[in-house]
């Protein structure tokens, strides 16, 4: 049975301009059973996946003062599934009613000589790090509750070591630009987990 | 008495003389029973005179006369004591035995004074009347007032196990919709809503969602509300339930799918306008009624989000012949001059649109199969958005379709992009579903009334059991009956597709037919006859005859409408041969050497004996006088009878 048929996309030319709706949150590792039966129990029906990604951060320095920063990322137990380069602008500065951070974003599949293209390009490869973790979806809501671990050598994704001792909640919904009830579909979502995790939209220059 | 032997006891009348003496001779002489004057003399004698106020004197006189009296008594007593001593053992048991006869004997007279009433009656002790009656009417009262202290204490009663029966009732039905509750809970969405509970019914958690969903957007909520309109009183119906359902109003009565073939109805004025029903499914007993109403709400949703998804592929989906959407139906045209319907019938209970079609559809008209067929391919479509393939890897990449994703990096063409993305929706798989099953049914049509009509050559059709959605098979085989053995060389395996059917012959070749029901028919026509003349070689092999000349496909004699003729020419060993004919009939030719003729004009050109052996011309049979069952049959009888005996 192949993809549903008759996509409703209407593609007129270029690409759109896809933006990416934003919830970070955080939970101590003794907390991730509860938080994983809750979101299977909340999230569609379907047998929990798990991953684990290898992400490198890599950046263009050019003249103006802030870089370009492009995200790489391969999944280390499928290894036949193609690479993933991804670009995060700026978050938007809109109104302060919007419960999520909206920044846009550009998704391209690769193959996988993406490394060493991004070096031969002139990117130079800021950080690295490997994501283990859950992978949920509700409709368009994707889930994702993760550990980062440190990449101890550089290119040896074996040796690695956690970061923290907590997980990384991600709740994100891809959308076009303009559709702004999708961030209360995304705030009543996180309502629900409330009690387990509280997912905020977290800015990140203000970690900075 | 106990302990010792049994004694009989015979019940005799006391003697009243005691027995003084028994003579030698057994005369037993009796003691004079003591006269009224002895027996005072002996009671006075017991009197103790001397205690008494009297004087001793006269007590010693009275003494001495009651002992001069009793003297003379105890004389005659000890003669009667001595006689008592082998009574004294027994003197409780007589003393016993006659006192019991005498209350016998009061109780006898008793009962025959209250049975006989002769000489006596028994007459009641006259009351005194004027002493203590009570007047009538307090005794009235009286009895009333006790009475009514009984009754109350029974009322009393009553009401508390009245009290105690309506608070049980109360009780079960307070936990009943709790229970219910629970129940509807583990079959069906629940979530409370300030004070509201609201359920989903929708197929979204199913996978419903995404892309159908954007189109579809139906909510599905129901409400649940507490059943408190019962009245105590009255008794409870049967099927009383605590628990109410409330549901959305355009999901209420009942809806199903139709699909049906029908010849091309001659105005597409009529469409529109059908909206059967069949009766009403009868719940199982057991089942709640609101797990009766969510299943049909549910299930009109599940026929709505189909047709909604059909009538969209039909409207969008290019083909050759457009597709027509009237109201709710689907109307295509899967061959020329068929017509296929899709309809969605939905009846919301209220009777009143049910007679509205004009003309009656046959009841079994439905392709049951299609219309199953239709909603398991859209839980499929639900299914499919569900599962695991659609999860990205990495975890970052949007959700999408993965061979998409491959797109990019393997470099795709647009000729593949567009196979990839190209998938059939649902109109078009039942559509080609429709397609085939309506060809198999005629292809099967075709075949039995083949058999029927055609006698001589059997047609037999075995139909393989495992077939698939889109293509099934069938063995086709022409024998002649009683020759099954030896005339098998037409074997047909007969592959029917959407929208051809593929033949494949015993001897290779391959021959595609079209949808056309008259293909067949003349193609199946053409290898019966070719059977025939096949059977014919197999003969002559089993006969003996050898085989002069065999044609599938003869260029003499008159032009058959379908196929080609077919012949053969065998020759017996010694001269005579026959010759098999075409299609339209069977032609028998058979040919004798001259010598066996008889309507011979002798001649004198002959010069030599052996042109007497030449063939002469051919005289036709006459097959309809022969005798035989069939065609191979005839055929053997001819040949045995020419055969020429050894």
């Amino acid at each position: 049975m192949e993809a549903p048929p008759v996509t409703a996309m209407p593609v007129t030319g270029g690409s759109i301009h896809m933006m990416e709706y934003l919830l970070q949150g955080s939970v101590l590792d003794q907390a991730l059973e509860s938080l994983l039966h809750r979101l299977r129990g909340l999230c569609d029906n379907m047998e929990p996946e798990s991953f684990v990604d290898h992400e490198m951060v890599f950046l263009l320095k050019g003249q103006q003062g802030s870089p370009f920063i492009l995200r790489a990322r391969h999944s280390l137990d499928r290894p036949a599934v193609p690479w993933h380069l991804r670009y995060l602008g700026q978050p938007e500065v809109g109104d302060k009613s919007r419960h999520a951070l909206v920044r846009n974003c550009v998704d391209v599949s690769a193959s996988h000589s993406l490394h060493d293209f991004l070096l031969e390009m002139g990117f130079r490869m800021d950080h690295e790090f490997v994501a283990k973790g859950h992978i949920f979806r509700k409709g368009a809501l994707k889930v994702v509750v993760f550990k980062l671990f440190r990449i101890l050598l550089p290119g040896n994704t074996e040796n690695t070591e956690p970061l923290s001792l907590s997980y990384l909640v991600e709740l994100s919904v891809l959308a076009p630009a303009g559709q702004d009830t999708v961030s209360d579909d995304m705030r009543n979502f996180a309502e629900q987990l409330k009690p387990l995790v509280h997912l905020d939209k977290i800015d990140p220059k203000r970690l900075m | 008495m106990s302990g010792g032997p049994m004694v009989q006891i015979s019940i005799e009348s006391a003697c009243e003389k005691q027995v003084q003496e028994v003579a030698l001779d057994g005369t037993e002489t009796y003691v004079q029973p003591l006269s009224m004057s002895q027996n005072l003399a002996k009671l006075a004698q017991l009197i103790d005179f001397g205690q008494g106020s009297a004087s001793e004197d006269e007590g010693g006189e009275g003494e001495a006369r009651g002992q001069e009296w009793g003297k003379q008594e105890q004389e005659e007593d000890e003669a009667t004591v001595k006689f008592q001593p082998s009574l004294w053992p027994w003197d409780s048991v007589r003393n016993n035995l006659r006192s019991a006869l005498t209350e016998m004997c009061v109780l006898y007279d008793v009962l025959s004074v209250v049975k006989e009433k002769k000489y006596m009656t028994l007459d009641p002790v006259s009351q005194d009347s004027t002493v203590g009656k009570t007047p009538p009417v307090l005794q009235l009262l009286g009895k009333k007032k006790s009475l009514a202290t009984a009754a109350q204490l029974l009322l009393k009663g009553a009401e508390k196990l009245n009290k105690s029966v309506a608070e049980n009732q109360e009780n079960r039905r307070q936990r009943d919709f709790n229970s219910e509750l629970l129940r509807l809970r583990s079959q069906w969405k629940l979530r409370k809503i300030s004070d509201k509970i609201l359920g989903d019914l929708s197929y979204r958690s199913a996978g419903s969602n995404s892309l159908q969903g954007r189109f579809f957007p139906h909510q599905g909520t129901f409400e649940v509300i507490k059943n408190t309109d019962i009245d105590l009183d009255k008794k409870i119906p049967e099927d009383y339930c605590p628990l109410d359902v409330q549901i959305p109003s355009d999901l209420e009565g009942s809806a199903y799918i139709k699909v049906s073939i029908q010849k091309q109805a001659p105005d597409i004025g009529d469409l529109g306008t059908i909206n059967l029903f069949r009766r009403q499914l009868k719940p199982k007993s057991g089942t709640q009624p609101w797990h009766l109403k969510l299943e049909a709400a549910q299930n009109v949703l599940l026929c709505k989000e189909i047709f909604a998804q059909l009538s969209r592929e039909a409207v969008q989906i290019k083909s050759q012949i457009p597709h027509i959407v009237v109201k709710n139906q689907i109307i295509s045209q899967p061959f020329p001059g068929l017509q296929l319907s899709i309809s969605l019938c939905h009846s919301t209970g209220d009777k009143k649109n049910q007679k509205s079609t004009p003309d009656k559809n046959k009841p079994d008209d439905h392709l049951y199969v299609l219309e199953h067929n239709l909603h398991q391919l859209m839980r499929e479509f639900h299914k499919q958005t569900l599962s695991s393939v659609v999860m990205p890897h990495p975890a970052s990449a949007p959700f999408g379709n993965k061979r998409m994703r491959l797109a990019g990096p393997m470099a795709y063409d647009k000729a593949e992009i567009t196979s990839l993305q190209q998938s059939e929706g649902l109109l078009e798989k039942i559509i080609k579903q429709a397609k085939h099953i309506f060809l198999r049914s005629r292809t099967a049509r075709t075949i039995d009334s083949l058999a029927s009509r055609i006698e001589d050559p059997q047609i037999q059709a075995h139909w393989s059991n495992i077939n698939d959605v889109y293509e099934s098979s069938v063995k086709v085989l022409i024998t002649s009956q009683g020759y099954e053995q030896i005339c098998k060389s037409i074997q047909l395996q007969l592959t029917i597709g959407v929208e051809q059917i593929r033949v494949v012959h015993r001897d290779g070749r391959v021959i595609t037919l079209s949808h056309q029901e008259q293909e067949l028919q003349d193609f199946l026509l053409s290898q019966m006859s070719q059977h025939q003349v096949h059977a014919v070689q197999q003969l002559a092999k089993v006969m003996g005859w050898h085989v002069l000349s065999f044609s599938n496909h003869v260029g003499l004699g008159s032009v058959e409408s379908i196929g080609n003729a077919s012949a053969i020419t065998v020759a017996s060993s010694n001269g005579e041969y026959s010759r098999n004919g075409p299609e339209s009939g069977c032609k028998v030719m058979v040919q004798f050497p001259r010598n066996q003729c008889k309507d011979l004009l002798k001649s004198d050109v002959i010069q030599d004996n052996k042109w007497n052996y030449l063939r002469w011309p051919h005289k036709e049979v006459h097959w309809s006088k022969m005798e035989g069952r069939n065609f191979v049959y005839k055929m053997e009888l001819l040949m045995a009878a020419l055969t020429p005996c050894p």
